[in-house]
């Protein structure tokens, strides 16, 4: 009995059933007149993303990225498409009454007004009372360290600072969803990755869902639960960070997220669950899991750090294939190599740097290149 | 030495700058201010006397004449700015890729010259002239009507003579406002009205006291449009200093009176600075 | 032939010489920039007593002429073909350059005392200033040279008498005229239906709000005199405050309007003002446009003005100056004059000279020159002459300061 209503009563302390996704795009499309002319920034997007999810949307800039996440902040109205807010359908919805806030790129600081005014201002419109505006506002400085400069004017701050006034004074308002676009894109790289962890604490701390869009691939990676990686107004690829790395559903998403190369041949044969690939120089490429058949044209990609280089033939159940190697780089934690195939494709190869880097082959060498066959990845054309 | 030199060199670069302020302000001002304290009247010669009496006479003959210029003149800035204001929110908000042609079309009538443009409000705003006469006939004006030669007339001459230099300021204030920190105020629950007043006005006011400044201050001097487009009682400050100093010949009146003027200019701007002064108003905007 | 189906009095009312022009715009500007020509530390004055006849001829002795004179003129007072200047260079060599740079007399000497007082030239051999204020401080402060009478025989021999010796620069002394006009009462017939005949008209309770009066201390002041019945040349400073006071009570009963520095024209063509103060000229050439205006010299008098040539000290061909002022004074050539100016000629010939001019016309050119002819505004009869006072003008810095305040502040309250 008891336990039952307590049960109830978990169920009724979240009146949003944990399924309701935070925010959901259904069949969005953004169409612009520009010079008499309909274009298409945003192609028809569908996604849904969890409450408490940190949410990526990550693309080359004129992805359409930053007009979704303005779609979803109530900033521009979807042509055609519903944006929803935790299941309530806000399409046509002014973004001051939308229960979302954003964290602008430029940080977009009210310029007048010292800290403390810039992270009551929600507050206030939204006529929350004096004393409540002071205990929050004071714990929102808390969690962003700002504590002891609430009389400070913007200007008088530094980027990193703004960057946290900004997130204070969206934080403090404890919106359903924060939308951050390229926050950190004005930061130099060394503050840049310690906002990287410390945004991702403050959304650990205050479990509210984040949509994060960026350009930068490794942001990306290292932040989010999940991400949508956007090409030309579409969605080429919603997984988790680990997928999108591993398994890029396109060749537009292999190359974006970091170095891959690609592979193309035919499908020569079906061997114990691998396709085959014939190469014309000899050497084999196994791609595991395929379910292509003989003849098939098939592309793959395989991520350069996969790839062990020798100098004698590999065993067999590995991919193999011949090259020359044609550039060595040497970056401290690793080499990278160049190595270009016989039918003049360039593969990329990182490899570790050992204790004993007498191994290592020299510009000009033959070498063999070697992969498991699950890591040569299979994608669409 | 070449330290000596490298601080000397922003002096030297400045050295033109305060030369022109030397002839072109101070010279004059200095000139004006011992004309004023002359006696003596033109066919007998005048005297450097450093007597005040001239002020003091200036002020009493002409006092009416001064309160009613700065009250034309105030009128007509706070006139100005409540048309100037929207218009230049309108231009830089809603102009789009227009704006320089609706700045272009502002300033259109000014390539026409002041005194001649004063002269076709005459013709325009006549007592059974092209705005009138056909409003009188249709017998929605009594047949008495008239605003030429009322104060209105010259205060709405101040207003349309001056009003583009009321609009350029605060149009290139609010053009400067970061649509983002205003997109930043809608995105905090602001309502239209709650982000214009508590991020988009306060923005402006710098704009705001450009323009006041470069309104109240001609306006409140100008002789041309109460003159023109004046009737009886209506006579300004710069039409007493014209006759002055060109009729009357009266140099040290006329300088006495110009500085009377440039002096309760100078507080009535002092005292407006402090009063909205840019940080306090901010400060203020942002409760 | 000058057009009056064009409407010069259109331009004539935007530009022509007593009307408002863009220079005014500057004048405030001049302030500054004359007042640093002002030695700071006090100016002598320079009153100077009439010159004596040995003085005069000690300038003129020795002086050449040079083929070159600089004419200073208000707008429209010289045909568009320069016709009179034109025969003038023919019979003499004398190349001339003509200016059109003076439109009111205190903005012209408000420019130029500061020159003067300098000792600088002003660059023109002739001048044309009106009698007044101005004129009488240029002769009071040696601003003028005096004339030598023996080189202008044509002024002797054509100039009416009672355009010699006047009371403003007895001997002609400084000045000759060029032409003169009266200031009389302008009305528009449209709204005014019955005759104007008496000054008492603009003192009229039915015309409240529509009465035009002019802001110039001197002409406001003779029609404030000549109201009460006094003779403005006679008037003493106890007449001067009644009549101040009779014009301030003009104006608190609501009255005037305005009061006018010259355009007074256009708002009495269009009917703002019913009837005003106003100059003969102008009225004349509305007329001859067409429009519903009238002018009359009231009965109990008006005022007579004339615009008179000097030489302004330091001119720099003093000896064309004289030839082209006596030159002006041919009977042929005063009368190209007046017909264009339609102002009131001090040549008496030329009357006829117009009249023989107009009997060999046809159609409209000769309506319209008759007209001109036979009107008294034009060519005033001696019962007109008779009714016609000049300014007010007082002598003393002291008199001449009571004076204008006194009227300025009916003006300009």
């Amino acid at each position: 009995m008891t336990e039952t209503q307590a049960g109830t009563g978990e169920a009724m302390a979240s009146p949003v059933a944990p399924q309701v996704p935070a925010i959901e795009l259904d069949g969005v499309v953004k169409e612009y007149l520009a010079n008499g002319e309909v274009v298409q920034a945003v192609k028809g997007v569908t996604l849904s993303i969890a409450e408490g999810e940190f949410f990526s949307l990550l693309g080359p800039s004129g992805c359409g990225k930053t007009t979704t996440m303005r779609m979803i902040a109530g900033f521009e109205d979807p042509s055609r498409g519903v944006v929803r807010l935790h299941g309530r359908d806000v399409t046509n919805v002014p973004p001051n009454r939308r229960d979302v806030n954003m964290v602008f790129q430029s940080y977009a600081l009210f310029p007048h007004m010292n800290v403390w005014e810039n992270v009551a201002f929600g507050l206030r419109r939204r006529k929350t009372p004096e004393a409540e505006i002071k205990r929050r506002v004071g714990e929102t400085l808390e969690i962003v360290d700002l504590v002891g400069r609430e009389k400070r004017r913007p200007r008088e701050m530094s980027g990193g600072q703004q960057q946290r006034v900004a997130l204070a004074r969206a934080l403090v308002n404890r919106p359903r969803a924060l939308l951050l676009d390229e926050p950190l894109g004005a930061l130099d790289l060394k503050l840049r990755q310690a906002m990287q962890i410390e945004l991702k604490r403050i959304q650990r701390e205050v479990g509210i869902t984040f949509v994060y869009v960026t350009h930068d691939q490794s942001e990306a990676l290292t932040m989010s639960d999940r991400i949508a990686v956007m090409h030309d107004g579409l969605v080429e690829q919603l997984a988790s960070p680990r997928e999108i790395y591993e398994r890029p559903a396109t060749a537009f998403v292999a190359g974006f997220i970091g170095t891959s190369n690609l592979i193309r041949g035919t499908v020569d044969r079906v061997e114990s669950g691998n396709a085959v690939l014939a190469l014309d120089e000899g050497g084999r490429v196994l791609v595991a899991e395929a379910s292509h058949r003989a003849g098939d044209p098939i592309t793959i990609t395989v991520r350069p750090e996969k790839i062990t280089i020798s100098t004698e033939e590999p065993a067999g159940g590995l991919s193999a294939v011949r090259g020359t190697v044609s550039e060595v780089v040497y970056l401290g934690l690793y080499n990278s190599y160049a190595v270009r195939l016989a039918d003049g494709a360039e593969v990329t190869v990182f490899q570790q740097n050992a204790l004993d880097s007498s191994s290592t082959a020299e510009r000009g060498d033959a070498v063999w290149l070697s992969w498991q066959p699950h890591h040569s990845y299979a994608i669409g054309s | 030495m070449r330290r000596v030199r490298a601080t000397a060199a922003p002096y030297l670069l400045a050295l033109p700058a305060w030369i022109w302020f030397g002839v072109f302000f101070v010279v004059p001002i200095a000139a004006m201010a011992s004309v004023s304290l002359t006696t003596g009247n033109i066919l007998e010669g005048f005297q450097q006397t450093f007597s005040v009496s001239n002020y003091a006479a200036a002020i009493g003959q002409y006092h009416t004449q001064m309160i009613r210029s700065l009250v034309y003149g105030g009128v007509a800035t706070v006139i100005m700015l409540l048309l100037a204001y929207p218009m230049a929110y309108w231009i830089a908000f809603k102009g789009g890729r227009r704006k320089s042609m609706y700045l272009f079309l502002l300033l259109l009538p000014f390539f026409v010259s002041f005194v001649l443009r004063t002269i076709s409000w005459g013709f325009l705003l006549a007592d059974d002239g092209i705005l009138f006469g056909p409003l009188k006939s249709a017998g929605l004006l009594p047949q008495g009507f008239h605003v030429l030669a009322t104060e209105f007339a010259v205060i709405g001459g101040l207003v349309y003579n001056f009003l583009p230099f009321m609009v350029l300021p605060i149009y290139v204030a609010l053009e400067r406002v970061d649509p983002r920190v205003i997109e930043a105020a809608y995105d905090l629950y602001a309502s239209r009205w709650a982000a214009f007043r508590r991020v988009v006005l306060p923005l402006s006011l710098p704009g705001v006291f450009a323009g006041v400044l470069m309104t109240f201050v001609p306006a409140t001097a100008d002789p041309v449009n109460a003159r023109v487009l004046g009737g009886t009682g209506t006579t300004m400050i710069g039409n007493i200093i014209q006759t002055e100093y060109m009729t009357n010949n009266d140099y040290p009146t006329a300088s006495a009176l110009s500085f009377t003027l440039m002096a309760v200019l100078l507080v009535g701007i002092f005292v407006y600075a402090r009063s909205l002064g840019t940080e306090n108003v901010l400060e203020a905007a942002a409760r | 032939m000058h057009d009056p189906r064009t409407s010069p009095a259109f331009l004539r009312g935007m530009t022509r010489s007593r009307s408002v022009s863009r220079r005014d715009a500057f004048r405030l500007a001049g302030l500054s920039a004359a007042g640093l020509a002002l030695s700071a530390c006090g100016v002598q004055g320079q009153q100077k007593a009439a010159p004596k006849p040995s003085e005069v001829a000690d300038f003129w002795s020795g002086k050449q002429k040079n083929g070159k004179v600089v004419f200073a003129n208000w707008p429209e007072y010289m045909p568009e073909d320069r016709g009179p200047l034109k025969k003038f260079q023919q019979e003499t060599g004398i190349a001339f350059d003509y200016l059109e740079v003076i439109d009111e007399n205190a903005t012209f000497f408000g420019k130029a005392e500061p020159q003067f007082k300098a000792g600088q030239p002003l660059g023109y051999d002739i001048i044309v200033i009106t009698n007044g204020m101005q004129f009488a401080r240029m002769q009071a402060l040696g601003y003028l040279v005096a004339l030598d009478h023996k080189q202008l025989p044509n002024f002797a021999a054509n100039a009416a008498p009672k355009y010699k010796n006047p009371a403003y620069d007895p001997d002609n002394t400084y000045s000759i005229p060029y032409t003169s006009g009266m200031t009389g009462i302008a009305y528009n017939t449209k709204y005014v239906k019955e005759p104007i005949t008496s000054i008492q008209a603009l003192f009229d309770p039915k015309y409240k709000g529509k009465v035009g009066m002019m802001a110039d201390a001197q002409e406001i002041a003779n029609y404030g005199l000549l109201a009460l019945g006094i003779t403005p040349e006679k008037s003493t400073k106890a007449d001067w405050e009644k009549a101040a006071a009779l014009l301030d009570k003009q104006r608190e009963d609501g009255l005037v309007r305005k009061y006018f520095d010259q355009d007074y024209i256009d708002a009495v063509s269009k009917g703002d003002v019913w009837l005003t103060m106003g100059w003969s000229g102008d009225v004349f050439q509305r007329q001859l446009a067409g429009e519903p205006v009238a002018f009359a010299v009231p009965e109990e008098g008006g005022t007579i003005w004339t615009d008179n040539m000097m030489i302004p000290k330091g001119a720099a061909n003093p000896v064309d100056a004289l030839m082209l002022m006596d030159h002006l004074y041919k009977p042929e050539v005063a009368a190209e004059l007046t017909e264009y100016i339609q102002y009131v000629t001090p040549v008496p010939a030329v009357k006829e000279l117009l009249s023989t001019k107009a009997a060999g016309l046809k159609g409209e050119d000769k309506e319209a020159l008759e007209a001109m002819i036979a009107s008294p505004l034009v060519f005033p009869s001696e019962e007109d002459y008779a009714k016609l006072h000049g300014y007010v003008s007082p002598t003393e810095p002291a008199e001449q300061e009571a004076f204008q305040s006194m009227f300025q502040a009916v003006t300009q309250g």
